[in-house]
């Protein structure tokens, strides 16, 4: 491989990644208030791009479909958060504050009860999704050389990423929610003493990360081509990675970590082929749990 | 009784051994996901043995269940560095490793007139130890519940010993344990350790009854499920793995298969309903206490 065709792997990956770090953003962000990990998440997340295609074929007629793809990523984005706040509700709401198996094992079930609800509703086929920028510009490439071009569509989902991304930090450092959802993070008890809702701003949390993994699922759709609920292992693990890679709790360490694996996951592929990719990303995570443990921008005392 | 119900009976068996290699581990505070991943390598090897070495089943069980404990061995060290939800997301990492690992694999020998062996992406075929040597599924059913009955009995009583109030003492509370002196690395790595080894011959069993592996068998769901039947069953002693394996197999899965596609979704409203209303699991330690109570087998409460 010469160094353009790296060059384009890791462009290429690289904007891949920006829906890895919008899962591992979710992950780390319930981690992050709850010190529990939700990992019916990512199927939630693609709950919602479902649900968007279901609006849409309730909507459209015939062989197109029936909304415009960024209407779909806005309703993909609601379904989820509708979906993260039951999937709250059935899991987190009752099980017992101290007993984390108990969560961790109803979080669980309620994985299965989504992906099975997908499997259940499309017959198990992979369900079209359409492009992102369908009916606008038809397969946008930006090409600079005849070994090097930037697909349009990443690119779009790229930047519709960081904006979210950008939104989300606003939201958590500009507002009174957001204080509130730092606050519960940092010091729970403290949070009470001073009249928030612990309740209510976990239930926040929930729905802001649903959100966040609606887009990511609708993003997914967009740039695969289609959903599958065989997506939903691979896309769980891949957020928890980057998570942990990041380090627990940390958004700026899960957007770094998702573009890193992105990108070198893009490289393991053009080097080993695809049935080989995954081992090596496995393998970069061993490397951060032995050297690093607490990631990128993990503290110390988040590692339990 | 048909054939059918003696492979139930083999099944019942094998899922029951998956849950003891996670109860183990579970005793000491420490969710494994890797549980898939030994079982894959206890299938493998052993299968490799009695295939391409042509050894008796027993000592390709055993090296099967040996090979696994080597590895969970391994794992159990840098879990000590991790703890808690770290710990859960390197061992799915781990296991799926594992899986991918057999998925490249590629090891073939001619015997005869056929080429055997793991073959990759293809799968593991031909693995007739025991129609080989004319076992019936009968045979097999009852080979597999001794197995299952040895590791059951070892566990009860290793619960009643003293190693199992070490085991659990950890899991209550790690820093009160070790103010009493117990060694924290030798418990855990001790229970990882037999946990994979568990796992290994439930793999070679495995292995052998369904004659053909891939490295799709050994996924996330076997994982959950090898976690899922003593959470649900509880982890008071080894009894509710036990329930908890044969009422998942059995009842969920098999008595209700007309229900079709209906009993998958139940399986994951099962699992949280239990999770809201008996966290603990089904035969928790509160719950045996009662039980005991009223069957009056233990001492009657202070009350």
């Amino acid at each position: 491989m010469e160094f353009v065709d790296y060059l384009q792997a890791v462009t290429d990956g690289v904007m891949q990644g920006a829906y890895y770090a919008l899962i591992g953003i979710g992950f780390t962000l319930i981690f992050g208030v709850m010190n529990k990990i939700n990992l019916a998440y990512a199927a939630a997340a693609f709950g919602g791009a479902y649900a968007s295609l279901g609006v849409a074929a309730l909507i459209g007629t015939g062989d197109d479909f029936g909304l415009p793809p960024l209407i779909m990523f806005l309703v993909s984005a609601i379904a989820a958060g509708l979906f993260a706040w039951i999937v709250y509700t059935i899991c987190f709401r009752f099980t017992p504050d101290h007993y984390e198996l108990a969560t961790l094992m109803a979080t669980v079930g309620a994985f299965f009860l989504i992906e099975e609800i997908a499997v259940h509703s499309t017959a198990g086929e992979p369900m079209d999704f359409p492009e992102v920028l369908q009916g606008i510009v038809d397969d946008p490439m930006i090409e600079f050389s005849d070994a090097f071009a930037i697909r349009g569509d990443l690119l779009t989902i790229f930047l519709l990423a960081l904006i979210a991304m950008g939104l989300l930090l606003m939201l958590l450092y500009r507002t009174k929610l957001g204080l509130a959802t730092r606050a519960v993070a940092q010091q729970r008890t403290a949070a009470q003493l001073c009249g928030i809702s612990v309740d209510r701003t976990n239930a926040t949390t929930f729905i802001i990360a649903g959100v966040l993994g609606g887009l990511a699922g609708a993003m997914i759709g967009a740039a695969v081509g289609v959903l599958s609920p065989l997506l939903f292992v691979p896309l769980t693990v891949k957020g928890l990675i980057v998570t942990v890679i990041g380090g627990l709790g940390s958004i700026p360490g899960a957007i770094v970590a998702g573009l890193l694996v992105g990108g070198l996951e893009n490289v393991f592929l053009a080097l080993r082929g695809i049935t080989e990719r995954d081992m090596y990303v496995m393998l970069l995570l061993f490397l951060f749990l032995a050297f690093r443990p607490q990631g990128l921008f993990g503290k110390k005392a988040v590692r339990d | 009784m048909s054939d059918f119900t003696w492979g139930l009976i083999q099944i019942v068996g094998v899922h029951t051994i998956l849950g003891l290699s996670a109860y183990v581990i579970l005793l000491t505070g420490q969710v494994s996901m890797a549980q898939a991943g030994f079982v894959a390598i206890g299938a493998y090897v052993a299968g490799m043995l009695t295939v391409l070495a042509e050894w008796h089943i027993i000592p390709s069980m055993i090296t099967g269940g040996l090979a696994a404990a080597v590895l969970a061995c391994i794992v159990g060290f840098p879990a000590l560095r991790v703890r808690g939800l770290m710990l859960v997301v390197a061992t799915i990492a781990f296991g799926e490793f594992v899986r991918l690992f057999w998925f490249n694999f590629d090891y073939r020998i001619a015997k005869g007139d056929i080429v055997v062996g793991p073959e990759g992406g293809e799968g593991f075929k031909q693995i007739r130890f025991f129609p080989e040597n004319g076992w019936t599924t009968q045979d097999v059913a009852i080979f597999i519940w001794i197995v299952t009955a040895i590791i059951l009995a070892a566990l009860w009583w290793m619960d009643r010993s003293r190693a199992g109030k070490v085991l659990r003492a950890v899991g209550e509370d790690e820093m009160a344990a070790q103010s009493v002196g117990i060694n924290l690395t030798v418990v855990k790595v001790s229970a990882f350790t037999a946990g994979g080894f568990i796992a290994g011959i439930a793999g070679a069993l495995y292995a052998h009854y369904t004659t053909h592996i891939e490295h799709l068998n050994f996924d996330i769901l076997m994982a959950t499920f090898a976690i899922a039947y003593p959470i649900l069953g509880g982890l008071a002693n080894v009894w509710g793995t036990l329930f908890a394996a044969i009422f998942i197999q059995v009842i969920v899965i098999e008595v209700l298969r007309d229900l079709g596609d209906v009993r998958n979704l139940m399986f994951g409203a099962l699992i949280i309903l239990v999770m809201n209303f008996l966290s603990h699991g089904l035969f928790s330690a509160q719950v045996v206490r009662k039980l005991k109570e009223w069957t009056r087998l233990g001492r009657p409460s202070d009350a």
